[in-house]
């Protein structure tokens, strides 16, 4: 029942790229085939799923090579559910946007396909060197996503993507052998695993391998410099995935292997952890405001929202646990809107510079319906209420408070520092004159418009109608929470709040 | 027929003002707007498109002017009654007083009848297609009306003259005759005579716009029929079709009559010799084309940075400087002009619109930039009748005249040399 996530990618990347002839036009056809394959699989997936069971569900077994304990196990909670569907759905929409004039469109679509195959598995993977092997899968299809498509300086970008993710694949996979290692049952089954039992020093030496790791991936502050230059100079769709779906294995891989498998360990760093995470909000907040490139500032303010998660994470109560994956939907919404409108500028302006874009609301020379919804996409991510971006900040902050309140602050603010950037970008991007003899541009046809459309759609019905979103996580974070060591600043829960309801 | 001159060179030094190319071309007799077929074809089409609904919002100024008066609730002034629509252009048709020009009707156009009928929409009920904007927008009509009225004191013997005993005599007379029987409103006038003077100086202004307009509708549906014909052929034969139509009704009276109960009250007696060219024309021209009003809605403009003139006569958000892509959707009057002009577009420019820039999703815009072509083409002829009146032929072989007439066509363009200006722009085929 999961393996089809997999598999069905993986051989439908390889149609595409075998099929004789291939025009962008029929490239295209068969990759959003195949990607549509792949989106209803997770649509019954997800009827399938059953929300009151925080474990495993769907699990598959296949022994493979019993000598390095490198299993084919899968399985899904309520953690990893909602980023799959993620997965699904990004890959669908940055395939449906494709163009129609793209270079090696079979290539394209190919490695795509591949990258959908690889984040999915990595999502099922239950075997840690099985996830390490998925983890890497998609390292190459991105860097050449990078190399190939991307802008002027793509080869430098994409280099300096695969030499700080393959630093980050050193320290996961450093971290797991430890693990396996170094435990009373040599395994690398993540059920199986029993890191608890280890010195709480070799527990902080590995998790401190598994932190920074993930953090290059999310990437956290100081680990960020790849971001804005593989973000900047990736195509609008790539951007997507790198953002979308690439931080949030990162994310995911903190909360999986950091935060459930050395919550001692974890309990300890947490206070490192969120004045980290702290950082990067300000540090996010603050570089979005000086940028010139409304693709840069996006990049930056991502780098800003993956800070809060950190410090849900750090704060480890049921509520900012349950923020942290709604943050992590949430962000993948937004960010996707984000970065596919302002492709949709940058195709039809011909520039992302601040100084030279205006007036796009304009309603019949201008983008009005991309402008409207860059509104939407800054007001989401600025966390105003009654869109996705305003209840996981929310919880977020209100599950962080109470465990670190300073550096959630901090976060606050730099929440409000949000709304600072996008008004920035909105008013000079969409507001003002409209110039008479530039403002030729071309129309946004309908393929340009519908992915937006979707997105927006999700924002705000998540926005209005959260339960949605959070009901399938409620129950696996409750789970991670109850093994996890009794702090003293865990005062708020979900199911506490539930039941005085 | 009076014929301007082409000169092939002019015998003077090059011109060094930043227009010299323009002020060359008007010295050789031709236009502001360069001699293109493309800015032809746009300019004409556009006077065609623009004159039938002018061929309703002169009729309707005119029935507001003298049938509604001062109605306090004239909430169908736009509901042009028969007897309007069917109102003899005093400059057409058999019957002319002046027979000009030859090929049109008297009455209502029959595109313009027909639009009546059924709008764009389908046939229902006259109140529906009024609520729905599905109608000649007589909101445009009003602003230019209002902008007169605002601006005032631009020259000529009309306006000093709405301030004279003798029109508040004639206007307190009509305004009591008009109330006669209505204690209320003639308490509220003992009251506040100010205010029932101030909106018949309004009404007087719309009787003002409504004249001028009754000639110029005739006008441009005459150069399409003459362009279509193959008797108009250039941006200056153009441009000269109006220098000869602006001096043929130069004299044409301008006045102001109200009907109260079968009675004519002559606020403004034709009598007065107010003339069309000097009291309605060049008003209209330098209220409407230059100065206007920074209209609500288009753009924000702050008075207290000085984006807005301290003096009325510094003002420049007309036609000649508009920015023709508008912000939103609140209906301001230069946009509804173009939605008018939208129904009645010849063929032509239909097919020409489509295959520029958005096609038909931006048809309203192109047409508003081929509005401000031909209102150039409309000043250029101005320029050019001012000149004729009041300065020397284009061929004069005096060099001082002819000194003279480029220091008048210099002073003229100094008013496009601000960025707004969109002179400029249209020296350029691109600019759509």
């Amino acid at each position: 029942m999961l393996s089809p996530l997999f598999w069905i990618p993986v051989l439908g990347a390889a149609l595409v790229g075998f099929w004789p002839g291939g025009t962008p036009a029929r490239s295209r056809s068969i990759a959003i085939a195949v990607a549509s394959i792949t989106l209803l699989w997770t649509f019954w997936l997800l009827s399938q799923f059953d929300i009151s069971n925080p474990g495993m569900q769907f699990t598959e077994f296949i022994p493979w090579i019993e000598p390095l304990k490198l299993n084919y196990r899968l399985g899904v909670d309520g953690l990893s559910l909602p980023l799959l569907f993620i997965n699904s759905l990004l890959t669908w929409l940055v395939i449906y946007s494709g163009s129609t004039q793209l270079t090696r469109p079979q290539f394209y679509y190919a490695l795509i396909l591949l990258v959908n195959a690889g984040v999915a598995g990595a999502f099922l993977s239950q075997n840690l060197l099985l996830f390490f092997l998925f983890y890497e899968i998609e390292l190459i299809p991105f860097y050449l996503l990078i190399a190939v498509w991307g802008g002027k300086k793509r080869e430098y970008a994409a280099m300096k993507f695969l030499l700080f993710t393959a630093i980050s694949g050193f320290l996961i996979l450093g971290a797991f052998l430890g693990m396996a290692w170094l435990s009373e049952t040599p395994t690398f089954a993540y059920e199986s695993l029993t890191t608890q039992k280890l010195p709480l020093n070799t527990q902080l030496i590995l998790l401190t391998a598994i932190v920074v790791g993930f953090s290059i991936k999310i990437p956290l502050v100081p680990l960020h410099t790849w971001l804005p230059d593989a973000y900047t100079e990736a195509s609008p769709g790539v951007a997507i995935l790198l953002g979308g779906v690439l931080a949030k294995l990162g994310t995911y891989g903190l909360v999986r292997f950091g935060l459930a498998l050395f919550p001692d360990a974890w309990a300890t760093a947490a206070p490192g952890l969120a004045i980290l995470g702290a950082v990067s909000a300000v540090y996010g907040a603050l570089s979005a405001i000086a940028q010139k490139d409304i693709k840069r500032m996006v990049a930056y303010s991502s780098i800003g929202h993956m800070g809060y998660i950190l410090l849900a994470c750090a704060a480890a109560t049921p509520l900012s646990l349950v923020g942290a994956v709604s943050q992590m939907v949430a962000h993948s919404l937004i960010l996707a809107i984000l970065f596919h409108l302002v492709g949709v500028i940058e195709t039809k302006v011909g520039t992302r510079d601040l100084d030279l874009l205006n007036g796009l609301m304009s309603p019949m020379r201008g983008l009005p319906l991309t402008s409207g919804l860059l509104v939407l996409g800054g007001m989401a991510s600025a966390g105003i209420p009654g869109l996705v971006g305003f209840i996981a900040e929310y919880l977020v902050l209100q599950g962080s408070f109470s465990a670190f309140p300073i550096p959630t602050l901090i976060c606050v603010i730099c929440s409000g520092l949000t709304a600072v950037y996008f008004v920035i970008l909105i008013n000079r991007t969409c507001f003002g004159k409209l110039d008479n003899n530039t403002a030729y541009y071309p129309k946004v046809q309908w393929q340009e418009r519908t992915p937006a459309l979707i997105l927006a759609a999700l924002i705000l019905c998540l926005g209005i109608q959260p339960t949605w979103l959070l009901r399938w996580s409620e129950p696996t974070i409750n789970a991670i929470v109850a093994s996890f060591p009794a702090h003293s600043y865990q005062i708020a829960s979900l199911s506490q709040d539930s039941e005085t309801k | 027929m009076v014929q301007t001159p082409i000169k092939s060179e002019t015998k003077l030094p090059p011109s060094t003002h930043e227009f010299s190319g323009v002020i060359h071309r008007l010295e050789a007799g031709g236009a502001m707007l360069p001699d293109t077929p493309e800015n032809l074809m746009q300019i004409i089409g556009l006077y065609k498109a623009y004159a039938v609904p002018m061929d309703f919002y002169w009729r309707d100024l005119l029935y507001i002017a003298e049938r509604e008066f001062l109605n306090p609730f004239p909430f169908f002034k736009y509901f042009l009654p028969k007897e309007y629509l069917e109102l003899h252009n005093h400059y057409a048709g058999d019957d002319a007083d002046l027979r000009i020009w030859q090929k049109g009707a008297a009455t209502a156009h029959p595109e313009l009848l027909a639009f009546m009928e059924k709008g764009e929409t389908f046939k229902m009920p006259k109140l529906f297609h009024h609520l729905w904007h599905d109608r000649i927008n007589m909101e445009f009509a009003e602003a230019c009306m209002r902008a007169m009225l605002w601006h005032r004191g631009m020259g000529g013997k009309f306006d000093p003259y709405l301030d004279s005993d003798e029109y508040k005599a004639n206007a307190d007379r009509a305004i009591k005759a008009y109330f006669q029987g209505n204690p209320a409103m003639l308490g509220l006038y003992k009251l506040f005579p100010d205010m029932f003077l101030e909106q018949v100086r309004q009404l007087s202004y719309y009787s003002n716009l409504g004249l001028f307009w009754e000639v110029m509708a005739p006008v441009f549906f005459e150069m399409s029929d003459r362009y279509d014909s193959g008797d108009i052929k250039n941006v200056p034969d153009a441009m000269n079709f109006l220098v000869n139509g602006i001096f043929a009704v130069a004299g044409r009276p301008i006045y102001h009559h109200v009907y109260i109960r079968g009675e004519i009250y002559e606020i403004i007696p034709k009598s007065k010799g107010f003339m069309w060219l000097y009291e309605a024309a060049l008003p209209y021209v330098e209220a409407v084309f230059y100065r206007t009003a920074p209209f609500r809605g288009t753009k924000s403009y702050n008075a207290q940075a000085k984006q807005v003139p301290d003096e009325q006569k510094d003002f420049h958000y007309g036609i000649l400087y508009a920015d023709v892509f508008p912000v939103g959707t609140a209906g301001i009057p230069p946009t509804l002009l173009m939605q008018d002009m939208l129904h009645f577009l010849p063929p032509y420019l239909v097919d020409y619109y489509s295959k520029h820039c958005r096609g038909e999703d931006d048809m309203l815009i192109q047409l508003g930039i081929s509005f401000q072509r031909s209102m150039y083409n409309v000043t250029s002829a101005v320029i050019q009748a001012l000149r004729q009146a009041l300065l020397y032929p284009l061929d004069d072989t005096n060099p001082k005249h002819l000194e003279a007439n480029r220091a008048f066509f210099e002073a003229q363009i100094d008013r496009f040399k601000r960025k707004e200006a969109r002179l400029r722009d249209i020296q350029r085929q691109e600019y759509r």
